[in-house]
């Protein structure tokens, strides 16, 4: 979808158009969904920050300033806030590996995508499943289970200098693979 | 600032990107960025892959039934209700169990209520069986036989000291509207209301003492009749029974 479409559509969303916002969420709602199952790792729960996330895009919509980022970046920036809270609330640890098999996952994706958009993800999708498995379990419980460096040093035995070592390797390789794309 | 003096801080802008860094680092790097024009750079690039990880997730279909939920909740004004999907068993049964505690305290008073009502009528029928036992020793005391189609008892009377009481046995029975009315009869045929008489339903007789403001001596005969509720000012209804002193 054009970016130019998503401003309208919520700049209706913010004057109370139900229309434009069930448009927007059709439109964005198997991404929020599938980034809440991965940070959740529960249907029910990921569902509950789903909903947390439109119903904010609803009351919050004339916050959105379209110069600092796409509309889809704004929703899973929340999303990812909401759902991350919500961990913390439920206690819940994290997993020390990607939860969601890959090829699982690539088999539920709904046809809503457009080609360039389903490129996009896919291939940085891919390059986060190309980093080592000890640079993706980095990654996977500082970004996707929102826990500090010294609490992943916790969590995996590691010494912290380690931790910090490898989660700047791992950044550094994800920036080299997608600024050459 | 030397290239070295930048390296604790340029080392920490990934974990910083991802919201990696312990709070005091935070607080640190965040000082030096408002000074360093470099680190800036270098944490916007370093933005820029941790929300290209936010993008890299891919996607899943979520339950029909949220956006379902979602249009009622629009349409129902509650932008920022939630409903709780996710109710554990623990909460429900901790929300049934205070339900069952308030339910069962409620009946506890109304038990204790209901046993202190019963307690303070036998009390009374007590009380009133032991006057007229003491009214019986008395030399003075007259006693009235009653016997009136299924009625029959007695009336103990005691005109030296006013006191009065009736012993009635069969009484029909009557209606929640209704009340047992006992009437003192003045020698000119006038009816004074003596009192409302309710007899207790588990009880086989009835032992009720008879109030008068008047002496008692002033009056000729005492009847009973079926009321409405609260009594009236004069007989209205159906004589259960007539005694003449």
């Amino acid at each position: 979808m054009p970016e130019i479409d998503d401003i309208q559509l919520v700049k209706r969303v913010a004057q109370g158009d139900e229309r434009a916002f069930l448009t927007l969420y059709d439109c964005y709602v198997s991404r929020i969904y599938g980034l809440t199952v991965r940070i959740l790792g529960d249907p029910m729960l990921a569902e509950e920050a789903t909903q947390d996330t439109f119903l904010k895009l609803w009351s919050r919509a004339h916050t959105y300033l379209a110069e600092r980022g796409s509309l889809l970046l704004w929703l899973l920036t929340i999303a990812r806030r909401t759902a991350l809270d919500r961990l913390r609330l439920e206690r819940r640890r994290p997993t020390l590996s990607d939860s969601n098999d890959p090829t699982e996952a690539l088999q539920t994706i709904p046809n809503g995508d457009s080609l360039p958009e389903e490129n996009r993800w896919r291939s940085m999708h891919f390059a986060v499943q190309a980093l080592s498995p000890e640079h993706r379990q980095v990654i996977e419980l500082a970004y996707y289970q929102g826990l500090s460096q010294s609490e992943i040093a916790e969590v995996l035995g590691w010494p912290l200098g380690t931790v910090k070592t490898r989660l700047r390797a791992a950044m550094d390789h994800l920036r080299q693979d997608w600024g050459a794309r | 600032m030397t290239y070295y003096e930048h390296v604790p801080f340029r080392e920490n802008i990934p974990a910083y990107a991802l919201g990696a860094l312990d709070a005091e680092e935070v607080a640190a790097l965040e000082a030096h960025l408002r000074t360093c024009a470099s680190c800036r750079d270098e944490l916007a690039a370093y933005r820029s892959t941790s929300e290209s990880l936010l993008m890299a997730v891919p996607p899943q279909k979520p339950p029909a039934a949220l956006r379902r939920r979602l249009q009622r909740q629009l349409a129902g004004g509650q932008k920022a209700a939630r409903p709780r999907l996710n109710w554990s068993f623990s909460r429900v049964a901790a929300g049934v169990a205070i339900v069952l505690l308030l339910a069962l305290n409620v009946f506890s008073v109304l038990q204790v209520r209901a046993l202190r009502s019963q307690q303070a009528q036998l009390t009374d029928q007590i009380q009133n069986g032991q006057m007229a036992l003491a009214m019986l020793s008395y030399p003075n005391t007259q006693s009235f036989p009653i016997k009136e189609a299924s009625v029959t008892g007695s009336l103990l009377l005691d005109t030296e000291y006013n006191n009065a009481v009736l012993i009635l046995r069969g009484l029909p029975s009557i209606s929640d509207d209704q009340t047992y009315q006992v009437w003192l009869i003045a020698p000119n045929g006038e009816r004074t209301s003596a009192g409302l008489v309710r007899p207790q339903a588990d009880l086989p007789f009835l032992s009720e003492p008879i109030s008068s403001a008047q002496n008692l001596s002033n009056f000729v005969g005492i009847g009973m009749t079926i009321e409405p509720a609260g009594g009236s000012d004069s007989p209205t209804g159906l004589q259960i029974f007539r005694v003449d002193f």
